[in-house]
């Protein structure tokens, strides 16, 4: 029973560290998602005298995806549908030509402006517009979401650090004899903390596997959980090679903390 | 014949210096030699003791000890230094989660032996202490007599040039006492290791030949 507890308290919050971790990765994998779907469906509106093209645009801002001309002919019909034929040939010719601008990224507010600010010194271009007020507003709900879980992420991730180094101070009484008498005989370090080693290894082991099953369950989830249609098909919540992050932070947390215990236990007096 | 343990002006001091324990220290000691070191309690007779096995580091002068300095010695020739040499402790210092078999091995396990040669040389040993039907069990199992023997054993169990005993007696009955006196003259006489314990009282009854250094007010002196 005391054996469980003792393991049970490593295990925890390493598991903990491990499930913050995996949290700030899959936000940022969901927000990408989000605004990879943001950018798809968005693009600047500009009008412009002369003909304008992808490679043109491209020579302004290497942020420009692609340039489409939209149907004049689509325009007028829909802005002067009780006009004459004569009279539409002449808004045609009147009329200028109007872009879709497609980006290649999700663009800040401050870098739409000032993409905004080069379009309209493009030569021929009459205006630009690049909605800023219900681009901004899209993102805004979801970067609060996303700022307020990673402070939730950050302070998980420091308190479960505490817990580790708590359990360190643990592992020290429980072990600090033990070791001072192998290192009077002369054990190298390693030897010395050969147990606790082969102890964290072995609960580092359980963490990663625990925090893996919650991540596959959840991903199995993801749509019915989130309601987020546009994560369908595709694995935001767990990579393989998130498994290998996990490893090697386990053993880094491990590392560290087993080195601690062994120095603290360290007596040579100076 | 080589010193063993050579001690030149030596001063050993905590706080940086500020708490002196041990000045001026000069004294050459043999290999084979049996040494008693005695003196009033807080004299600094186990702050001399660590100094041998590298737990505290000289503050000055020079102290060797198996041919290395040990104000210069590096970690890993302390290591080394250490495996050869067999501490006995008044408290014992016995690993109370392993079996009295595996704390009597914990020098070679420490080295590196394969696990039949642990178990031949344990059988040996504890036959040696007497203690061969103690061999499954815990430490806490043992009286403090029993105990101290396997702390002996232990000390013995890599044929060390040095054998190093801090109070080894303080804590045992007469009949222990007089049992751990006999292993510990065994050990010099047929291992031809050197042995110096940490007193407060020579025994009455020893049957080998030995010096004696007293410590009083941080000199160490020897006793003719």
């Amino acid at each position: 029973m005391k054996s469980i507890k003792e393991h049970l308290m490593f295990i925890l919050p390493l598991l903990a560290v491990l499930i913050s971790i995996q949290f700030v990765i899959v936000f940022n994998r969901i927000t990408h998602s989000y605004e990879e779907k943001l950018k798809n469906s968005y693009s600047i509106l500009v009008s412009s005298k002369r003909t304008l093209s992808t490679p043109l645009l491209r020579t302004v801002s290497n942020k420009i995806d692609s340039v489409v001309a939209l149907d004049k002919n689509y325009i007028a019909r829909e802005v002067a549908s009780d006009v004459d034929r004569k009279s539409v040939e002449a808004i045609l010719k009147e009329m200028p030509h109007f872009y879709r601008v497609y980006l290649t990224k999700y663009l800040s507010l401050e870098e739409l402006k000032m993409l905004e600010q080069q379009l309209k010194q493009v030569k021929g271009v009459i205006s630009v517009d690049i909605f800023a007020e219900s681009y901004e507003s899209r993102h805004a709900m979801f970067a609060l979401i996303k700022n307020s879980l990673n402070i939730f992420v950050v302070i998980l991730f420091i308190v479960s650090l505490l817990l580790i180094i708590k359990q360190m101070e643990v592992w020290q009484l429980a072990h600090k004899k033990r070791m001072q008498i192998m290192e009077i005989f002369g054990a190298p370090l390693m030897l010395r903390s050969g147990v606790l080693f082969k102890m964290a290894i072995i609960d580092a082991i359980i963490a990663t596997l625990l925090n893996l099953t919650l991540f596959l369950y959840l991903q199995s989830k993801t749509v019915a959980l989130t309601g987020l249609k546009f994560l369908e098909n595709k694995s935001v919540l767990f990579h393989i090679s998130d498994l290998f992050l996990w490893i090697l932070t386990s053993l880094v947390i491990v590392f560290i903390s087993v080195l601690f215990v062994a120095f603290k236990s360290s007596e040579v007096v100076e | 014949m080589a010193n063993v343990i050579e001690a030149q002006d030596l001063k050993l001091a905590y706080n940086n210096g500020k708490n002196v324990i041990i000045e001026n220290a000069t004294f050459n000691i043999q290999a084979g030699e049996f040494i008693f070191i005695t003196g009033p309690s807080g004299s600094g007779k186990s702050t001399l003791l660590k100094s041998m096995y590298g737990q505290i580091k000289p503050f000055s002068g020079l102290l060797r000890v198996g041919g290395y300095d040990m104000k210069k010695i590096k970690k890993s020739q302390l290591q080394q230094l250490r495996r050869n040499i067999g501490i006995i402790f008044q408290d014992y210092q016995l690993i109370n989660e392993w079996t009295v078999e595996k704390n009597v091995v914990l020098p070679l396990i420490i080295t590196g032996y394969s696990l039949d040669v642990q178990k031949v040389q344990a059988q040996k040993l504890l036959a040696h202490v007497k203690l061969t039907e103690q061999a499954d069990k815990y430490p806490l199992e043992l009286s403090g007599g029993e105990q101290q023997r396997v702390g002996v054993a232990r000390a013995l169990s890599k044929n060390p040039f040095l054998i190093l005993a801090d109070e080894p007696t303080g804590n045992l009955d007469e009949f222990s006492s007089g049992v751990v006196w006999d292993l510990l003259e065994n050990a010099c006489e047929q291992l031809n290791a050197t042995v110096l314990v940490v007193t407060h009282k020579i025994p009455t009854i020893f049957n080998i030949p030995y010096r004696h250094f007293i410590i009083e007010n941080g000199g160490v002196h020897e006793v003719h």
